[in-house]
């Protein structure tokens, strides 16, 4: 149950000082997943140009699945073809999945995207290129990122780095690690020089919101119980009103008749 | 037989053809979408992955509600009296739910693999509830029908055991129709960082239900009126007054809820920051609630015709803009990209659309729908009925 996840095993860390917007992660992630360019798991967030001429300056971040602890899409997902695995990866099941869409909606990242110009499309999620992983290789966008603003690892590993990289640079970087809280916490980590808002990034709460999902979810059989018992009651009940009335109106007349006959 | 078919066609009324002609139209551009998908046929985008289909479920559902409002008052509490609105509802209803079952498949990314709703069921997701409650509660409203269908054929002798279960069958229809019509709302409990606060609450579940009792019974007065100025059948006044008696206490409730959980939420400023989420609050609370509420609390308002017409009409278009503002409105964009549908989209909904009010007149007109209630009749007015009636009016 989604109550009592574990920490992820494996975490990204990406570094948005050290993106280049060379978009080579959306190459292989293309190439990996054999997806057109319009339809990969990861894209470009970026902050537009800001300030003023000379001193433009221009921020840019990989975005992809967050991997959340607690995800909102797998709470939401009419058919479990959304799953958060054991290692923390959350899986898509393309040959259950019934294009409802209702993860696009329920994610708090916005991540979920779907194959608008297929005959019989599926969503577009990053699955943390699950069948490299069990090669033993890392993810193709983080083996490919040039600069190493897409690195992978242990998940303690990936956040030790986040906290070394804030202390160890003061001002370069701002004091937030965005994933480590959002959403009730995530495997993929960001540290930034801007804050994330100017990047994008959704303002996401500390709790997730499949929590809520759940709290309402989960008490549904309970109240569909007592209703049922409840209005048999009160079926049962007012029939029994009203067949007792009835029988006392009928003793009634019986009596005024005996009474008329003497 | 084809003879007899023409013969029929030929008496029909003309507005027939116009809905056949819908349909069909409507017919082929939904085999046009399910051959090409959904990029070409509707403007459906990461930003609003659902568009007008869904809030036209919403809404129907809504407005279907009368069904389950209806058999709970005349089988559970025993109202006797409000039993002849019971069928016309019910195959309102029935039908209603038909044409959400078939604008979901048309919804449906792979509408090829709905069955898998059933075989890989996830019990924390709302829209399984929601999906599971309406394939069960349409089976149900059909079998509630089933006596209008049965009466007059030769499997009528089904009928007492039909009836011996109606009691547990209604029971348990009422109890799925609580569940998914507050399942709807509980769809968006989780879409917190969508929706716009005046509209996102931990209650939409049970702002959903309470509004679809008052969408259902205003459905049940505003169609027993239309249906007694298009085919002269109807309701008695007094069933259709003690219907819109309820209405006002149910708006007032809503109305208590709904400010009551922005206060507590701390978001009684959001209605008074003027823009469009202002004008749609106000325009769905004034018009849907505020005003009805002071209609039907009128004796005069609930027996004429015209008035409590005229208050349902209100209260169920304020039901309607609500699910639009939740489902499309008052959905946040991703990225800032609007929606507006696509003619394809709307297409496929009037073809769906038309279907049903096709399917509503020829049962209507082929069953018993309106049986118990063919004492009350309109009877043609003869001319001189007419000039007295001119000649009354001119005197008041």
């Amino acid at each position: 149950m989604a109550e009592h996840s574990s920490a992820p095993r494996y975490g990204f860390l990406i570094d948005v000082s050290l993106c280049i917007d060379c978009r080579s992660c959306m190459v292989a992630c293309s190439v990996e997943n054999e997806v057109p360019m319009h339809s990969t798991r990861i894209w470009i967030k970026e902050t537009g140009v800001t300030g003023t001429f000379p001193d433009l300056q221009r921020f840019t971040g990989p975005y992809h699945c967050m991997h959340c602890v607690d995800p909102s899409c797998v709470s939401a997902c009419t058919v479990s073809a959304l799953q958060r695995n054991e290692d923390g990866i959350v899986t898509y099941d393309r040959d259950v999945c019934i294009g409802c869409r209702y993860c696009m909606y329920a994610c708090p990242f916005e991540v979920p995207n779907y194959e608008w110009e297929e005959a019989l499309p599926l969503v577009v999620k990053c699955d943390m290129c699950f069948a490299r992983l069990q090669e033993g290789q890392q993810p193709a966008c983080a083996t490919t990122c040039p600069t190493g603003a897409i690195k992978f690892g242990k998940y303690e590993d990936m956040l030790n780095e986040a906290y070394r990289l804030i202390e160890e640079n003061p001002g370069k970087y701002v004091n937030h690690i965005y994933g480590e809280t959002e959403n009730g916490g995530t495997a993929t980590l960001y540290i930034s020089p801007v804050p994330f808002e100017e990047l994008g990034f959704p303002i996401a709460g500390t709790t997730s919101t499949a929590f809520s999902n759940r709290l309402v979810t989960e008490g549904t059989p309970l109240v569909a119980g007592a209703m049922l018992v409840g209005l048999s009651g009160v079926y049962l009940t007012i029939k029994h009103q009203k067949e007792e009335a009835e029988a006392e109106r009928r003793e009634a007349e019986q009596q005024k008749a005996a009474g008329e006959e003497e | 037989m084809i003879q007899r078919l023409f013969r029929e066609l030929r008496t029909m009324p003309k507005f027939i053809y116009v809905l056949l002609a819908i349909t069909a139209f409507g017919l082929a551009i939904g085999l046009y979408r399910m051959v090409v998908g959904l990029g070409v046929t509707t403007n459906l985008s990461k930003s609003f992955p659902w568009g007008v289909w869904i809030s036209f479920d919403l809404a129907t559902v809504a407005l279907s509600g009368g069904a389950f409002t209806l058999a709970a008052l005349v089988y559970v509490f025993h109202f006797d009296n409000l039993h002849a609105a019971v069928r016309p509802t019910v195959l309102a209803g029935l039908l209603g739910y038909s044409s959400v079952l078939v604008i979901l498949l048309f919804d449906l990314g792979r509408w090829d693999r709905f069955y898998n709703v059933f075989l890989h069921p996830n019990f924390s997701s709302a829209l399984l509830e929601v999906s599971w409650c309406i394939a069960a509660y349409s089976t149900i409203l059909f079998y509630e029908l089933s006596p209008v269908l049965l009466e007059n054929s030769r499997w009528r002798r089904l009928l007492p055991i039909i009836k011996k279960f109606t009691i547990p069958i209604v029971i348990v229809g009422v109890t799925l129709s609580t569940m998914h019509q507050s399942s709807l709302g509980t769809m968006f409990v989780i879409m917190s960082p969508r929706l716009h606060p005046l509209w996102y609450s931990m209650l939409l579940p049970v702002f959903f239900l309470v509004s679809s009792l008052a969408a259902g019974i205003s459905m049940v007065i505003a169609g027993a009126t239309i249906s007694y100025w298009l085919f002269g059948r109807s309701l008695k006044p007094k069933t259709l007054a003690k219907l819109g008696w309820f209405v006002p206490w149910i708006l007032g409730f809503y109305l208590v809820l709904k400010f009551g959980e922005l206060i507590i939420a701390n978001e009684l400023h959001l209605p008074f920051e003027g823009g469009l989420y202002t004008f749609l609050f106000w325009a769905e609370l004034i018009v849907g609630a505020v005003i009805p509420i002071i209609l039907f609390a009128f004796k005069q308002v609930r027996y004429s015709r015209a008035g409590a017409l005229f208050a349902s009409l209100l209260v169920i278009a304020g039901v309607v803009l609500n699910r639009f503002d939740v489902t499309w409105f008052a959905m946040r964009p991703v990225d800032g990209q609007t929606y507006s549908p696509h003619w394809m989209e709307v297409a496929i909904l009037a073809g769906v659309v038309a279907a049903i009010i096709l399917v509503y007149s020829l049962v209507a007109r082929y069953f018993p729908v309106y049986e118990e209630t063919v004492a009350y009749q309109r009877q043609p007015r003869t001319i001189e009925q007419r000039r007295l009636e001119e000649a009354h009016a001119g005197a008041d």
